[in-house]
């Protein structure tokens, strides 16, 4: 069962309906059902705005390609993300929720002249030591559906949101390695502005406040206004290179956020074949003063590997609630 | 191997005529208000005094700079105009970051040995101290667009766009667009990659200065530079420096690591202002002109690493690139005389040596049986380079050919074959261009 959208749906519309949905749940003091929403979301005749790509690929500072990058992507369907997270019946509020990871496997290459289809869902809500987590998964398939191009899985967390029926796991591995991480000599730095959160809303469309402003992010509980993690992963992916084969798939953990402004540290490590031919990249970035690890993750050829090194493993493919039937 | 090496049949020979430079001065200082145009037209000048080139059309001038104004998008035909030289000399800019000066020289070199010209000027300038400011790209795309509106409404609709942070400058960086890290952070990645000591680093540091010392002490230099804005021998070189001075330093790149970090302002080059030339002809134009013949540009080669996330080192391309030139031209070290390495730090000079040195950097990364060979010290940069001298950009390639030319031209014969020499200048980008000279 699913809900077919008309036209792709703006973020700002949807930031302030997930504001009016909290404020009616404080209201009503309801307490939601630990269940998720069953129906995905699909908009279909969707394309890229060429004005908004370039700008985009010029904020990662690299070329300007005819072909879409993974990360532009991710911002093209986060708004059907956001219409699932913003159904009435879906258990945690949209705003002050935390980006923990993305998978993405990159099938084909995407052009901006490309009409899509775009179908999301949620999955897998389930207790964490610090709240409730729930995967949103975006397929990106040509405009008649036949062929997957990309498939991304984004892990959220609402912070001290407890619903009832879900087990909160204990104090397992806790971030403590964080401690001991010992900065390698760094291959890139970035220097971002305290506009760096603005500068991406302003290409993707993501205004959420935690990133526009120290004064709106205050309002959602943080002391400074922080990067949008999937400004961090498209950049990181543009610093690995491009383009990659035709066929990548990347991962990304969050693990502390970038209070703006910084100067981030990062290592980035290849793997070739014994031809020369690319194979892989791993990379991490760290707080240039305090070593604090910001964020990790891998690029590879071809098909995902699961990761097991940090966190825990992120399915890329697999049976889930509300999968869409390959049409 | 004691053949000199010859032409190929149908090619003539270019030869170094001689050189001309200003001194160079550390940034900020005595060139502090003098533009690139100023300074290359300076160099310009005392090279066309020195050969006697006044109202002389040369079939060629080429030159550039790092950091150049947009203005300067005919900076040395600008100078051309601005000299002694025939009007009608044609002239054109080239770039290639710190091996600006010796792509220019090879270039032209390879016309003269097609033909194409009987005589050529090379040269390079940089000014650290009066480098280009462009306005922010936010306001200069505003500016575009304001000059493409054509009503006044739109004109107002498009000032009104700008915002107060679109009114701060964008100023140049020594970053590599690629990494945001800064030359010397990249240096210090390789040197801890090649175990390069500190105090390795500092004895090349001070030997670079008390050669160079040496060096203007015997009037080397006389010909080679005409002094300019007071200056007559480079600022930057400290002839009573001592290893107790230069251990004093703290390490300024790569700090964070720890024990490894041994790159210092005294092993480093600092941000110089300078300008050089090199008056290259063909054997009958010299002739002709009744002018010296110094040297022989033999052969040239460019070569490139990829750096980006660390394969090889940023400024490492010239050890990948001189193994080629010497196979080319059926050469090995040990056939070399002199060795001009560009000290853009001590640490990249010493990472180079360490990889030729390297059995298993020869064997895996230059398809060698073993190791490349060694460079003898004592024929490393004897008069003294790039740490003493300072580096100002495009102009270092200009100050090591026209150097160099004259060290072989008075070494003459060794073992009955003219002595040779070889250059080699890394350079941003994870490049580098390296060159043969043969003493006449």
């Amino acid at each position: 069962m699913d809900q077919q959208l008309t036209e792709m749906p703006l973020l700002s519309k949807l930031y302030l309906n997930a504001a009016a949905t909290a404020a009616k749940q404080r209201l009503l003091r309801t307490t939601p059902v630990a269940a998720l929403p069953a129906r995905a979301v699909e908009v279909r005749g969707v394309q890229a705005d060429l004005a908004k790509l370039t700008a985009f690929q010029h904020l990662m500072g690299k070329p300007a390609r005819d072909v879409l990058p993974s990360g532009y992507i991710h911002a093209l369907a986060f708004p059907v993300a956001m219409s699932v997270m913003v159904q009435d019946d879906f258990p945690l509020p949209l705003l002050g929720m935390v980006h923990l990871d993305n998978a993405v496997e990159h099938l084909a290459p995407v052009r901006f002249t490309d009409v899509l289809s775009i179908r999301a869902w949620a999955r897998e809500l389930k207790g964490h030591r610090s709240g409730t987590q729930v995967q949103l998964v975006a397929e990106v398939r040509s405009d008649d559906g036949l062929s997957l191009l990309w498939r991304g899985v984004s892990t959220y967390l609402a912070k001290g949101i407890y619903l009832p029926g879900l087990d909160k796991p204990g104090k397992g591995p806790a971030p403590g390695d964080r401690a001991i991480f010992a900065p390698p000599q760094p291959t890139a730095r970035w220097q971002l502005g305290v506009d760096t959160g603005r500068a991406y809303a302003a290409v993707s469309g993501d205004f959420n406040p935690i990133h526009l402003s120290v004064l709106s992010a205050r309002a959602l509980g943080l002391r400074r206004s922080i990067a949008h993690g999937m400004y961090a992963a498209a950049r990181v992916l543009a610093d690995i290179g491009s383009p990659k084969p035709d066929h990548f798939s990347w991962n990304i953990s969050f693990e502390s956020p970038i209070f703006l402004p910084a100067q981030v540290s990062l290592h980035i490590a290849d793997t070739f074949a014994d031809d020369g031919g690319w194979q892989g990249s791993e990379f991490t970035a760290w707080n240039a003063h305090s070593a604090r690890v910001h964020f990790r993750g891998s690029v590879v050829a071809g098909a995902a590997v699961p990761r097991t090194t940090v966190g825990q493993p992120i399915p890329v493919t697999g049976a889930e609630p509300g999968a869409a039937p390959l049409r | 191997m004691n053949a000199t090496t010859t032409p190929a049949s149908g090619v003539r020979k270019a030869v170094v005529v001689g050189g001309n430079r200003i001194p160079f001065a550390r940034a900020g200082g005595a060139y502090a208000h003098s533009s690139n145009q100023d300074m290359l037209t300076a160099a310009l000048d005392g090279l066309v005094a020195r050969f006697g080139l006044q109202d002389e059309t040369i079939g060629e001038v080429a030159a550039g700079a790092v950091l150049k104004h947009s203005r300067d998008f005919n900076l040395t035909r600008e100078a051309v105009l601005g000299s002694a030289l025939s009007a009608t000399t044609p002239a054109y800019d080239l770039q290639q970051a710190c091996a600006t000066g010796m792509e220019a020289v090879i270039g032209l070199s390879n016309k003269i040995k097609l033909g194409q010209l009987d005589s050529a000027i090379a040269g390079g300038v940089d000014s650290a101290s009066d480098a280009p400011i462009a306005v922010s790209e936010g306001l200069r795309a505003i500016l575009l667009d304001l000059n493409r509106a054509k009503t006044t409404v739109d004109k107002v609709r498009i000032l009104a766009r700008i915002r107060p942070k679109d009114l701060s400058p964008d100023a140049p960086s020594t970053g590599e667009p690629r990494t945001g890290l800064s030359m010397g952070e990249h240096q210090a990645l390789t040197t801890a990659q090649w175990k390069i000591s500190r105090l390795a680093q500092d004895e090349l540091a001070l030997a670079s200065h008390k050669n160079l010392a040496a060096a203007y002490d015997r009037h080397f230099f006389d010909d080679l530079i005409t002094p300019y804005r007071g200056l007559s021998r480079d600022s930057n070189l400290r002839a009573d420096s001592t290893m107790e001075k230069l251990s004093t330093l703290k390490p300024v790149f790569g700090r964070n690591l720890g024990e490894a970090a041994t790159m210092t302002a005294g092993n480093s080059t600092p941000l110089t202002d300078g300008a050089s030339t090199v008056l290259l002809a063909s054997e009958d134009w010299a002739a002709a002109h009744e002018l010296p013949m110094l040297a022989n540009v033999v052969d040239g080669e460019a070569g490139a690493v990829d750096f980006v996330h660390g394969k090889d080192g940023l400024l490492m391309a010239p050890a990948f690139a001189v193994p080629r030139l010497l196979a080319r031209n059926g050469l090995t070290l040990a056939d070399i005389d002199y060795f001009e390495i560009h000290e853009a730090f001590a640490g990249t000079v010493l990472s180079t040596l360490a990889a030729w040195e390297d059995e298993d950097f020869g064997k895996t990364r230059l398809g060698l049986d073993g190791a490349f060979g060694s460079v003898d010290r004592d024929k490393l940069n004897v008069n003294g380079s790039s740490l003493a001298a300072g580096h100002p950009f495009a102009a270092t390639g200009g100050r090591l050919v026209a150097t160099l030319a004259k060290m072989l031209h008075e070494r003459g014969h060794v073992d009955g074959r003219p002595a040779r020499g070889l250059i080699s200048v890394c350079a941003a980008g994870g490049q580098g261009v390296v060159a043969l000279l043969e003493a006449r």
